[in-house]
């Protein structure tokens, strides 16, 4: 007979020391180890930030970021935030996909965010709004589309609103057009995202 | 169905609040997240419960859920999950099991080692069984290795009617005749038991996908099947499984995911790897970052 069973299919040891002080450990596993110990505890914030702003190696850094996905109240969002003005590419978009997960505790701090006075600020906001409820997205993007004065910023909010709009951005993406009427690329976008969206919604 | 009055089991109200609320409790211990639009499944299963615990109000029914009294965590949850599957579902799969990967990783291994597969999850026991047949049937090197398989699932339910192994025609609908001749006995209501053998050769044990802590205890796995469960999760959620099913395989291992899951949207941490048959995830040999 070629099948066995095992004794026991746990052959892990548990490992010893306190989480808190495995997140210092100059040992990279080790560390990995530490923040998934903390996934969903509320009261690892401080620790995870702290562990968070040091962590040089990504996938330690997205177990943290996991970790304060699963905890998912403001303060984990806040320690998340700031990292979407990292100078690292990799970081901004891990904090992306981190803030992506947490698609109603992100929503208040939406509005913030999308008057930034940073304009790449606000460009990657407006993909924290795809996992977002469909109407509530389409809130937001609008709002921010009506008074915007980037182009770039404009055609980051219309790709989101392409995939996840309603029809009550309409109105708001035709006047959008004609204020940029003169930058080939918006109005052609436009034209895309308006017959996708009243197409699918017919 | 009467569910008019008097002691029924539709009489409690529930709120949307209280719906909501009580997904969210459900989520934070499962994964499993359901919208709105899934509310009459979420309704009937939580009216049954309230019922089945002699609560008077979905209130009273939450602080019991809460302090988990008379492991009512347990009973619900066993009502929420969708164990539905069948043998040699996705076969393609468990070809590319026995044409591709398994091949692959015992050239890193001496004849007489140990194989470990984990089927996570399990659910009634369908999938480790179907790997089990299949690997008897198909896989040449079989006699030369001893190999572990585990069955793993959330639903203590599903895990007990695993572990005694009798299905009905649907569940065995893809197997031959002559399979089912070979390694199913007869038993009454018209169902097929799976023979003592294959039962005992399958360790059954409960484990939560999205719990670090259960999931430490499972490592050094060389192939995990972990089909048509993350579906059922949201992106938070998904995230941490990916996360704990890496730590859960040898660095070279293999993770085979349903067909309509892919792990290049949930996580960067596995290699993508196209076989023949299948796409498959491994867990890169060494890790640099
Ligand atoms: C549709 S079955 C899939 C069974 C099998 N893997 C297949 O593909 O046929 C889904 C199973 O996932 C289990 N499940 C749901 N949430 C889980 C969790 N958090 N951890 C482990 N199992 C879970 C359910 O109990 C159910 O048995």
């Amino acid at each position: 007979m070629p099948l066995i069973r095992g004794k026991n299919s746990g052959a892990s040891s548990e490992s010893s020391g306190s989480p808190q002080a495995a997140l210092d450990s100059p040992d990279a596993d080790s560390r990995w180890m530490a923040a998934r110990a903390f996934a969903g505890q509320a009261d690892a914030v401080p620790a995870l930030a702290a562990a968070l702003a040091r962590e040089p190696i990504p996938r330690v850094r997205e177990a943290i970021m996991t970790a304060l996905i699963r905890i998912g109240n403001p303060a984990s969002i806040d320690v998340l935030l700031p990292y979407l003005r990292s100078q690292d590419a990799g970081v901004r978009a891990a904090a992306i996909e981190a803030l992506q997960a947490l698609p109603e505790a992100i929503a208040p701090f939406m509005p913030p965010l999308l008057s930034d006075g940073d304009s790449d600020v606000r460009l990657l906001a407006t993909e924290l709004a795809r996992n977002m409820e469909a109407s509530q997205a389409t809130r937001l993007l609008c709002e921010l589309i009506e008074h915007e004065p980037h182009p770039n910023v404009c055609a980051a909010a219309i790709d989101v609103l392409t995939e996840v709009g309603t029809l009550e951005a309409l109105p708001t993406l035709e006047r959008c057009a004609a204020r940029f009427a003169a930058t080939p690329f918006l109005p052609f976008a436009i034209s895309v995202a308006m017959s996708r969206i009243s197409g699918e919604k017919s | 169905m009467d569910d008019s009055k008097g002691g029924s089991s539709r009489a409690v109200h529930i709120s949307s609040e209280q719906v909501q609320r009580f997904c969210e409790f459900l989520y934070r211990r499962t994964g499993m997240s359901f919208a709105e639009s899934k509310r009459y499944f979420i309704d009937r299963r939580l009216e049954d419960r309230i019922a089945a615990t002699g609560s008077s109000s979905f209130q009273e029914y939450f602080s019991l859920l809460r302090t988990d009294a008379d492991q009512e965590i347990e009973h619900l949850i066993n009502s929420f999950t969708v164990n539905e599957t069948y043998f040699y579902r996705e076969e393609h799969q468990l070809r590319c099991m026995t044409a591709s990967l398994l091949d692959d990783i015992v050239s890193r291994r001496e004849p007489g080692a140990t194989l470990r597969i984990w089927s996570i999850p399990c659910s009634t026991g369908e999938e480790p069984y179907s790997i089990a047949l299949w690997l008897m049937e198909n896989w040449p090197q079989v006699d030369n290795y001893n190999i572990e398989i585990v069955g793993s699932d959330i639903d203590t339910r599903a895990l007990r009617a695993a572990a005694e192994g009798i299905y009905g025609d649907r569940a065995l609908m893809r197997l031959s005749r002559d399979i089912i001749g070979r390694y199913f006995t007869s038993v009454t209501g018209g169902n097929h038991q799976i023979d003592e053998g294959l039962r005992n050769s399958i360790e059954f044990t409960q484990a939560n996908l999205i719990d670090t802590k259960d999931m430490m205890q499972y490592r050094d796995f060389d192939l995990i099947f972990c089909r048509n469960v993350l579906i059922y999760f949201d992106d938070a959620s998904r995230r941490l499984a990916a996360e704990n099913l890496y730590d859960c395989l040898r660095p070279g291992g293999y993770i085979c995911l349903g067909h309509s899951e892919s792990m290049s949207r949930i996580s960067p941490l596995f290699r993508v790897s196209r076989f023949p048959d299948a796409i498959v995830y491994q867990r890169p040999e060494a890790d640099h970052g």
